[in-house]
């Protein structure tokens, strides 16, 4: 009897297997959104928590992957159904890559701007706007 | 949990690797590279080389705890389980949607892609194909979003001469607006 059920199991463990190894060649678009959501998720949790300036930053580099992740997510979603503007995703996340590293130079430049006159770079020292 | 910065920033580089594997995963492998290149090679050593200038006095404060601002972390909480729930609520939703405008199942778009892998030509050591992702999203790129192209190089440029400017220190600007001898004589 425990037998029958051990076979059983690993029958099923088995088909999950099977499952698991196709759709991680197949990986389908909830699968792309979910990871994105996940990091957008974990972005916007470091942005609120964090007091360093430049974890702060780097969180923020977390989000705009997440959101290049959809974009390609979508990008592969639309040639799959043979879309004529598949590509527009990628097109896409190449701009915003473009402006993420542009962000990360003026953001860092004003980081050491600051502490050079403020000779901090916790957030919540620099209080100046403070009312 | 990762208090030093430097430690924060070499996971960020693990983590910004593996979206480059989901990149080539779902067939952006320019994209993929583009990551690799721009992120790793340069906004992260970026990042790094200014942890390196600016986290000399923050040593004092690096130790204390992450979590110690009972309102941060109570706005942050309240923050991320709200985008968990929409989350939710929209995965709900969408996938019927997506799954009902989808008239292809994944194996009939896995042997797609296998007949259009067979279509490239094959690499020097014939162990693999090489992909075409290159050419086609160059395609697009300026066929469509020339302009925009165009935008981004001034936006860049704007970027390089801003953090410039503001990254130099008071005696480097009093420099540049003394009147070279040179020129005044």
């Amino acid at each position: 009897m425990l037998s029958f059920f051990n076979i059983l199991l690993l029958q099923e463990a088995e088909s999950r297997f099977a499952l698991m190894k196709q759709a991680a060649m197949n990986p389908d678009l909830s699968k792309f959104l979910v990871i994105g959501a996940l990091l957008f998720i974990i972005g916007v949790a470091g942005v609120l928590t964090r007091r360093n300036i430049i974890v702060i930053f780097m969180s923020i580099e977390l989000i705009l992957n997440a959101a290049n992740l959809n974009f390609i997510a979508f990008s592969r979603y639309l040639s799959e159904t043979n879309a004529d503007n598949a590509l527009a995703g990628q097109i896409f996340t190449v701009f915003v890559i473009v402006v993420a590293a542009a962000e990360a130079a003026i953001g860092l430049g004003i980081v050491i701007a600051l502490y050079r006159n403020k000779e901090t770079i916790w957030v919540d020292e620099i209080d100046l706007l403070k009312w | 949990m990762a208090r030093n910065a430097v430690h924060s920033a070499l996971f960020l580089i693990s983590s910004l690797v593996s979206v480059a594997a989901l990149f080539v995963l779902a067939r952006a492998e320019f994209i993929a590279g583009v990551q690799i290149l721009v992120y790793v090679g340069g906004v992260m050593v970026l990042f790094l080389f200014v942890i390196m200038l600016v986290n000399v006095g923050a040593e004092e404060r690096g130790a204390e705890e992450i979590f110690n601002n009972q309102r941060q972390v109570t706005a942050s909480l309240i923050f991320c389980l709200l985008l968990v729930g929409g989350m939710l609520y929209s995965i709900n939703i969408g996938y019927g949607g997506l799954q009902a405008r989808r008239k292809t199942t994944p194996e009939t778009v896995a042997a797609q892609e296998a007949i259009r892998d067979q279509a490239h030509a094959p690499s020097a050591t014939g162990s693999s194909r090489i992909t075409r992702d290159t050419e086609n999203v160059g395609n697009s790129l300026y066929r469509y979003a020339s302009l925009p192209f165009e935008i981004a190089s001034v936006l860049l440029l704007v970027a390089i001469i801003g953090s410039v400017m503001l990254a130099r220190t008071l005696k480097q600007e009093a420099a540049a607006d003394d009147v070279d001898p040179g020129v005044a004589e």
